[in-house]
């Protein structure tokens, strides 16, 4: 045995170098487009994590309670499924019945979003000659009208079909969520610990969303707060919605005064580049340890690598192969921890072989 | 092949309660701290961590022997651990380094427990971490008792 000055010390690690982060990057993005292509897994796959986080505190009372693990997962799951149907069948139920009024409402406040639209060209072409030479207003009022005759069929019709597409896709997500209850605590780890940060965000971006509306007098302004940061979740087309929804709002409210809409619009833009440049990385990326450079950088990596889904997976992802590349890196970098692997071999090969010789 | 998701830890409840540390939980809070456990098995001579090393986990020694030495040298012990009690429990308050090694003198079954899964109960089961943090203090008490006298 060695003297103990002599006895090698373990090093301090210093987390993952230059090269295990290139590795760390580059496996998320292939994870990126891998994951892209089971899309239809990925997704009640992470639906069923949120759902288990949801679902975990009331399973704890009832394991408190001594019911076993598996029977509090079977009826805190089988609880929620059964809540989920009746207010599903309520839901439609209730939307059924206001279905005309909503469309009319919707209808109104899509006129009155097309009137500021034309207010505020006509403005333009009065301002500057060259684009009413250029017919703006006309062009646009031309594209707006043939948009909208071929809108359901253009949109609302894909949209409808890929709904009914993806439902039994969905309908896994209560399914794995009660095997990730049961069967938790082994692999849901780290992902799961984003979720909270998530709803901290989006709890930041409500609040700071709703701040600013009722600062201008918007009515509804919480509401509006609350439904643009849920809209939020859906990477750019949420965000857009979002923005549409506030414009036509404050257009219809606020007929007589378009300052109200160009406030509006600011205000938004002002709001989504703080949840993206600053909200974000700053809770998840902070919850898996990432440079918010980093985290920004790799949103827009996601985005070209896998598109919209690129762009909701890309940190979650990029946290496990954070986390991976960070332990690789470490053993192969760590010659005591090597050695003192090897040893342990060597120990196991005699001790299996002790009595052959 | 999913043999991962059954319940692995042998430690029985009757063991855990015999520990100081855990031995004002209920039946049901037992359950819960033996689902955090992790079993591991050396083999004598083998190193369990090294004395600088960053601790993050306390070990409960369920069979064999264990030595606590300055690093590298097991044949002048600071201390020897026997079956039914634990080591490394400073990590469970910080990722401090170790102030020792640790060797298996003979083959050991361990338990291990990290202080990773003791701050997320200070979270989710307040009750139950404060009753073992609770002992966790009184076990240091006695530890610091034992050093002025």
């Amino acid at each position: 045995m060695t003297a103990a000055h002599d006895a090698p010390t373990p090093v301090a690690h210093r987390g993952p170098g230059p090269i295990a982060w290139v590795g760390i990057l580059a496996a998320t993005c292939l994870l990126l487009v891998a994951l892209n292509h089971i899309l239809w897994l990925v997704v009640p796959a992470l639906m069923a994590l949120v759902l288990s986080y949801v679902l975990d505190p009331p399973m704890r009372r009832l394991m408190y309670a001594g019911l076993s693990r598996q029977g509090a997962a079977a009826l805190v799951t089988s609880v929620f499924v059964v809540a989920l149907i009746v207010a599903s069948f309520a839901l439609i139920a209730w939307a059924g019945a206001r279905a005309e009024d909503w469309q009319a409402g919707v209808e109104r406040y899509l006129r009155a979003g097309a009137g500021l639209l034309e207010r505020t060209l006509a403005l333009l072409e009065g301002r500057w000659s060259v684009l009413a030479r250029a017919g703006l207003a006309e062009s646009v009022t031309t594209w707006m009208n043939e948009y909208s005759e071929t809108f359901v069929k253009r949109q609302v019709q894909p949209l409808a079909v890929s709904i009914l597409a993806w439902l039994p896709a969905l309908l896994l997500g209560p399914f794995l969520a009660f095997f990730i209850l049961r069967d938790g605590r082994r692999f849901h780890g780290f992902i799961a610990r984003a979720v909270p940060n998530a709803y901290f965000e989006r709890t930041l971006d409500t609040v700071a969303l709703g701040l600013g509306l009722w600062a201008l007098g918007l009515p509804g302004a919480w509401l509006l707060g609350l439904i643009c940061a849920v809209l939020a979740w859906v990477p750019y087309v949420g965000s857009i919605a979002g923005c549409v929804l506030v414009v036509l709002v404050a257009a219809t409210d606020f007929s007589g005064d378009p300052k109200m809409a160009y406030w509006a619009i600011m205000l938004f833009i002002f709001v989504r580049l703080l949840d993206d440049f600053v909200f974000l990385p700053a809770t998840v990326g902070k919850s898996l340890k990432l440079h918010p450079l980093v985290s920004v950088l790799m949103l827009f990596v996601g985005g070209a690598v896998a598109g919209v889904p690129g762009l909701a997976l890309v940190l979650p992802l990029l946290g496990v192969a954070a986390v991976v590349g960070a332990a690789l890196s470490e053993i192969v970098t760590d010659r005591r921890l090597r050695a003192r692997h090897a040893l342990g071999r060597r120990l196991r090969a005699a001790q299996a072989a002790a009595d052959l010789e | 092949m999913l043999g991962f998701l059954r319940a692995a830890v042998g430690t029985d409840l009757h063991a855990l309660k015999s520990l100081s540390l855990f031995a004002d939980l209920s039946p049901r809070e037992l359950k819960i701290v033996q689902g955090l456990l992790h079993e591991r098995e050396y083999l004598a001579g083998e190193v369990i961590f090294d004395e600088g090393e960053e601790g993050n986990a306390l070990y409960i020694v369920r069979k064999g022997r264990v030595v606590i030495c300055r690093q590298g040298r097991p044949e002048h012990p600071i201390a020897e651990i026997g079956a039914g009690s634990f080591f490394g429990e400073l990590a469970l308050l910080d990722p401090a380094p170790r102030s020792a090694q640790a060797r298996a003198l003979e083959p050991c079954q361990l338990a291990v427990f990290f202080g990773s899964d003791l701050l997320s109960l200070l979270e989710t089961e307040s009750r139950l971490s404060s009753r073992i943090l609770f002992q966790f203090a009184r076990h240091l008490g006695r530890r610091l008792r034992g050093t002025v006298l």
